[in-house]
């Protein structure tokens, strides 16, 4: 078993959980991923790595209420024992010395993009990142990218008054400066749409893009098939030849996005996660 | 069936060769479509012993070897002709930890079955059936069976997956008196007896009953670790361990490599039996992992594994299964009791084509496939005949759910994180004939050396290197390596 201990409520329905998982904590790297279970009755679910402790033997996640587990994690308080934490799992995400890389980021990717980011500025990067979220209340994990970053771009609010910028829009702006402000890389962890649009906005450019995706998953070692993609017209596992790959090689993201949406389920839908425009919502 | 002549070539015995197999019961077509319970559902004492009575004790013991753990199978039936089931445990479990697994789900008809002198008459004892019967009986009335085990001999070794394999050569050692970890990736121990086969035709609880089993030898059983990624071999090696026994299995499901194969809907084998077996998706909301199946179901494959995921599919709902495979019946490699079985649960065969692509709905979930009518060609020189397709002849076939069985090929983790360690071109690692790796103080049975085959074949593999390892362990003293097949290089000690 493997004991919960820290919980700390982020943003509304968005959660930290720190677990005792020692060995996990030994060899987790930026940008890997663990896979969980609740209980017996569970089911194995992925959460990409946040931040760990070696010495103390602890993982953090984060995560935002979705579905059945997430709404069940979220009840979940110190003391209280998960089933099963096997990690880490995935090939740790590039972080060499490529310059100034832009990262993007929403939703979980605000935190799980951290430790990539704390890699790729001790490898002597420059990074801008940008980050999109609802609105300022559902905005977390504000200060290490202040830290981090050289230059942090808010995307908040596509709705109201509070609307400043979209990613999109930001990422136009830096492109257009772009080659005299060089950007020598990007990385995007934020939902598969804005993934797909990026990569399509940064391949006239030529600009390497870096996705991390997060097909449905099962075993998560390699074993199950689930979450197959196809990147340079190869069939590859996300588990195991990802979670980190090149967007401009990624085939076929209808089908990702299907394969994707497979198990969302009405209570999913019912809280208003879709993505405009996505042919399966 | 009557007696015929020919008694002569039976042993000098007086007794009568009786030639009627005794049949054990089976739940009904038409109530087991609906559930996962068990389909055979074993011998009672009776039919058991009228069954053990149809041995008749020949000398040669054909049957043992033909089986490739070597269970004493004349001896352990001779017990239950004298109506001793508790020495019958006995005498199994020298030689298996699993009774109760091999006697359900081993192809006993192409092992000791098959070499059963009464099987020149078409009549061989059911050997397997009552292996299973004897495991039952002690798994529900008797207190299990416990081997004498040596003392310690101070030596550790890691045994790499709890699947049949790794399992046999764990309590192998243990026994033997050595310090066994057994690393799970998963959260439960058992590997493809969990994840793959079927409750309806191997019930979890008597996975995890003889897992236990395995653990009171004194076997520590690691769950959730992943060797290759929290201990690579080397630092296995290089700590605590005198030994590895690799049995990781052969995980990687295979596709076919056409249009629309990930399209949604389109399921390995492997996602659809582990979400179905081991997370119990047939469970489902009791249980929290969903399974997402139509109507039209079709299994791509011929083997065991797609026999399983049509009659899943069968219990899970589905109003048409059809199995799709490119050869005739005669060539598929499922057991016959199993085909006969999905026969009789309304699954459709459909022979002699092959799947060319997957075709969309609009939104990317599959609506229907193209398949090309194949024909077998004349024997090669293997003696094999192969499909080849008939050109012109595709046509379409409506299906919403497909799942594609055509086996698996080994896990790669483990080789690629061991540089040292020889592989084949298909990723199998190389053994010599006693299990042997190319890497010092390494071995490897099961479906990573094997590519996919049955339990018992992994079982056997088992005991032959754990024999092996006994004997490498036995003159640790010495520091000796073991010789390889390839280089080997003595600075990895």
């Amino acid at each position: 078993m493997y004991s919960i201990v820290e919980h700390e409520v982020l943003a509304p329905r968005v959660h930290r959980l720190r677990v005792q998982a020692p060995v996990v904590a030994e060899k987790a790297k930026p940008g890997q991923f663990v896979i969980l279970i609740i209980d017996e009755k569970g089911e194995r679910v992925p959460f990409t790595i946040s931040d760990w402790d070696s010495e103390a033997g602890t993982v953090d996640f984060v995560f935002i209420e979705v579905g059945k587990t997430t709404q069940q994690l979220a009840t979940m308080q110190p003391g209280d024992q998960l089933l099963s934490f096997i990690g880490p799992l995935g090939r740790p995400a590039e972080v060499g010395q490529f310059g100034h890389v832009v990262s993007v980021l929403s939703g979980y990717g605000i935190a799980a993009m951290v430790p990539i980011l704390k890699a790729l500025k001790d490898n002597g990067n420059t990074l801008t990142t940008i980050v999109q979220a609802p609105d300022q209340d559902r905005l977390f994990g504000q200060k290490p990218l202040e830290e981090l970053s050289d230059t942090l771009i808010l995307a908040l609010g596509t709705q109201g008054d509070g609307m400043m910028e979209s990613t999109t829009v930001a990422m136009r702006k830096l492109l257009n400066q772009h080659p005299k402000r060089r950007i020598d890389r990007v990385i995007a962890m934020c939902s598969l749409c804005l993934m797909r649009v990026l990569s399509e906005m940064t391949r006239p450019y030529a600009i390497k893009t870096m996705v991390h995706l997060t097909p449905v998953m099962v075993d998560g070692t390699g074993m199950c098939g689930a979450c197959r993609l196809s990147v340079g017209r190869t069939n590859r596992f996300a588990c195991v030849h990802g979670p980190e790959f090149d967007g401009h090689e990624v085939d076929g993201w209808e089908v990702l996005m299907a394969r994707r949406c497979t198990y969302a389920d009405e209570s999913i839908l019912q809280q208003g996660f879709q993505c405009r425009g996505c042919s399966q919502w | 069936m009557t007696e015929e002549k020919g008694t002569k070539s039976a042993p000098a015995k007086k007794q009568k060769i009786n030639l009627n197999r005794v049949e054990m019961p089976k739940q009904s077509e038409h109530e087991r479509r609906h559930n996962f319970d068990e389909v055979a559902l074993g011998y009672t004492w009776e039919l058991a012993k009228e069954e053990a009575s149809r041995c008749i004790q020949c000398k040669k013991r054909p049957c043992q070897q033909g089986c490739p753990v070597n269970i004493d199978i004349p001896d352990f039936i001779a017990a239950l002709q004298r109506e001793d089931v508790e020495e019958a445990a006995r005498i199994l479990k020298r030689k298996t930890s699993l009774p109760g697994v091999c006697g359900r789900v081993c192809p006993q008809e192409l092992q000791c079955e098959n070499a059963c002198t009464l099987n020149k008459k078409g009549a061989p004892v059911a050997i397997g059936r009552l292996e299973r019967f004897i495991a039952d009986w002690e798994r529900t009335q008797g207190a299990p069976t416990m081997p004498e085990m040596a003392p310690s001999t101070g030596k550790k070794v890691a045994v790499v997956g709890s699947g049949p394999s790794g399992l046999t050569v764990a309590s192998d050692l243990a026994i033997l008196g050595h310090q066994v970890v057994l690393f799970e990736a998963l959260h439960v121990a058992g590997g493809v007896l969990m994840y793959g086969i079927p409750q309806f035709r191997l019930p979890k609880e008597i996975v995890q009953r003889e897992v236990q089993y395995v653990q009171s030898l004194g076997v520590d059983l690691r769950l959730n670790t992943v060797i290759g990624i929290n201990y690579s071999l080397d630092e296995l090696l290089r700590t605590d361990y005198d030994a590895v026994y690799l049995a990781p299995g052969a995980g990687l499901p295979k596709f076919l490599g056409v249009p629309g194969e990930n399209l949604n809907m389109v399921y390995s084998a492997n996602e659809f039996l582990t979400r179905t077996n081991l997370m119990k998706a047939y469970r489902y909301p009791e249980y929290a992992t969903p399974i997402k199946m139509g109507k039209k179901v079709a299994v791509i494959g011929g083997g065991n594994v797609a026999m399983d995921a049509a009659r899943c599919a069968v219990r899970l709902g589905a109003q048409e299964v059809y199995v799709i495979y490119r050869r005739t019946r005669a060539e598929m490699p499922a057991r016959l009791e199993e085909v006969e079985n999905a026969e009789e649960e309304g699954i459709e065969f459909h022979f002699l084509c092959n799947p060319t692509a997957f075709l969309s709905d609009g939104r990317n979930n599959v609506a229907a496939m193209e398949l090309i009518r194949m024909k077998l060609t004349e024997p090669d020189e293997s003696g094999r005949r192969r499909p080849v397709p008939i050109p012109g002849s595709e046509y379409i076939l409506d299906v919403d759910t497909v799942v594609v069985s055509l086996g698996t090929s080994p896990n790669p983790l483990i080789p690629s994180t061991t540089p040292d360690l020889n592989v084949t071109r298909w990723g199998t690692v190389v053994t010599d004939e006693r299990g042997r790796t190319s890497k010092a103080r390494v071995w490897a049975g099961g479906d990573i050396v094997s590519g996919g085959a049955t339990v018992i074949s992994a079982m056997g593999e088992g005991r032959i290197a754990a024999a092996s390892m006994h004997e490498f362990l036995s003159n640790g003293q010495k520091k000796i390596i073991p010789p390889s097949p390839a280089t080997d290089d003595p600075k990895t000690l």
